[in-house]
């Protein structure tokens, strides 16, 4: 293992005090393993959590911010936070007005977040919850619950947080962070594992040459793994997966993410855009705030994933609203 | 089962899974992500430390050690872990914990797992494995010794499940090549029968 760090068993808590360190008026931790909008809770406005494993940034915690999310509770890498922190997360978030809890389809977090809703909802303070599962390559249409969560979770986030912003009842902002969840598609691909810090041990392994094409983010197994093809090929046979699954008429819109697993430089995401825009603008597709570079990664991993969100006139709004968090701005 | 025995128990279990960590990661490292044995390190760590300042009785103890491995980690068999630790805690409350009771009580945590997990019977997991427990230790005559038949039916569930595909969670990802490896929770499940 190469890693620039201290202690492997220090990985998450020296991450998280380092982030707070570099922006204070952005984050704070509100417990070992909670992090909250500096300001606290917005007083009337919807809160929303989120939480998962570390080993993702900008996900989770990362989007915390102004016309994102409120709080997130932090496991360790790849791995679920603990329900205690689930709770926790919810209060830092309450402002008064129910909180949502927006988080990935996988099996750890949801109990975790579950355990905590029954521990804290009341006729007082009101929680639901959404789960992102935009993976197309972890399972087929017809059992789409059973699909992992990957980088769609930033389009979900963002469209939650805009209608949470904007004054959205609980109600509304579960209804748009379900209706960004239903409408975003991934593909993912591996060229390169990654290393969990605390087993020391690469999380899969793979030829010099080869891929592994529909890969999760911590190394799940995707459709298939043969040799590395050009980015074309690629962009192509990706867009051919999510395509059919959408049905955008010409003349529509989509949202865009060519995003990075971590290693794998801007210079690619844009031979990959380049190719993504040429196949949507001859179906006659408009593509709306294109986002390009590393917003949902796995830590070292080289490798990329293309996400699409059609929008209708409502999200395309909340999309493009106003947000903020030190890693993105809109 | 009273207290003093109970806190015994859960020392000798700690120690099993110091022990059985090596062989959890490595199983889990071909289906999962390799940290199975690490999350129950960390359970058994947190459960050692509260067992000292438990309360003197089963359900006290039953809490404690929810609590604590609730703490150590939010990985799904950590949090399944603590979660079947209350139930039975809670299914206790007045009862006894009892020869017949055993039973009564793993079918219990069986059903409130399932439901908390999404697991079914069948899927190739922990719940498989309790479940023949259960079933198990409600065929049992007085003389039996009931670690004894703990243990040989968490052995047997592992054979029995050995060459099915896993339906859950991420091994399921493996489909057909989870056809012939044990399934890491099963394991582990027969190393904490082992230590009873």
């Amino acid at each position: 293992m190469k890693k620039i760090l201290n202690a492997p068993s220090a990985y998450v808590d020296e991450t998280l005090a380092g982030l707070c360190a570099a922006y204070p008026s952005s984050y704070k931790l509100v417990g070992a393993r909670v992090l909250a909008r500096a300001g606290g809770p917005v007083p009337g406005k919807v809160g929303i959590v989120t939480g998962g494993g570390s080993g993702h940034l900008p996900v989770f915690l990362g989007y915390v911010g102004e016309g994102l999310l409120d709080a997130c509770a932090v496991g360790n890498v790849f791995a679920g936070p603990r329900v205690a922190d689930c709770v926790a997360a919810f209060q830092a978030a309450d402002g008064g007005a129910g909180v949502l809890a927006l988080y990935g389809n996988y099996g750890g977090d949801r109990m975790n977040f579950e355990m905590a809703i029954e521990e804290l909802a009341s006729d007082t303070f009101k929680c639901n919850s959404v789960r992102v599962a935009d993976d197309v390559a972890s399972a087929p249409v017809a059992e789409r619950d059973k699909r992992r969560g990957v980088a769609g979770m930033v389009f979900a986030f963002k469209i939650a947080g805009a209608c949470a912003a904007a004054g959205g009842s609980l109600a509304e902002v579960t209804a748009a962070a379900q209706k960004a969840a239903d409408a975003c598609r991934t593909i993912g691909v591996a060229l390169t594992p990654c290393t969990v810090p605390e087993s020391g041990r690469a999380s899969f392994e793979i030829a010099e040459t080869e891929i592994e094409f529909g890969m999760g983010i911590h190394g799940e197994p995707g459709i298939w793994r043969g040799p590395l093809k050009s980015a074309d090929a690629l962009t192509d046979e990706m867009l051919d997966l999510l395509l059919p699954e959408l049905n955008m008429a010409k003349g529509s819109s989509t949202a865009v993410l060519v995003n990075s697993l971590g290693a794998t430089p801007h210079e690619e995401l844009f031979i990959v855009y380049r190719r993504v825009a040429e196949v949507l603008g001859q179906r006659g597709i408009r593509i709306v705030m294109p986002l390009i570079g590393r917003y949902a990664t796995s830590m070292e991993m080289a490798g990329m994933s293309l996400t699409l969100m059609p929008l209708d006139s409502a999200l395309e709004g909340l999309l493009q609203a106003p947000a903020g968090c030190p890693f993105w701005k809109v | 089962m009273d207290a003093p025995r109970l806190k015994d128990a859960f020392t000798r279990w700690a120690a099993a899974m110091d022990k059985a960590a090596p062989e959890l990661n490595e199983l889990d490292s071909r289906l999962g992500d390799g940290d199975l044995g690490v999350t129950l390190q960390k359970c058994a760590l947190n459960v050692r430390a509260a067992l000292p300042v438990a309360p003197d009785s089963v359900q006290g103890i039953l809490k404690s050690a929810s609590q604590a491995c609730a703490d150590a980690s939010g990985s799904s068999f950590g949090t399944l872990l603590a979660s079947g630790l209350l139930v039975a805690a809670k299914w206790l409350d007045g009862r006894s914990l009892d020869r017949a009771a055993l039973s009564e009580l793993l079918s219990h945590a069986v059903e409130k797992l399932s439901a908390r997990g999404g697991a079914s019977l069948g899927d190739k997991t922990m719940i498989d494995s309790l479940h023949a427990i259960a079933q198990a230790l409600s065929q049992t005559q007085p003389q039996d010794d009931l670690a004894a038949v703990a243990r040989n039916a968490a052995a047997k569930a592992i054979e029995e499940f050995r060459d099915k595909p896993n339906r859950i969670g991420r091994a399921r990802m493996f489909a057909e090549k989870s056809i012939g490896m044990d399934d890491p929770g099963m394991v582990a499940v027969l190393r904490m029968a082992e230590s009873l």
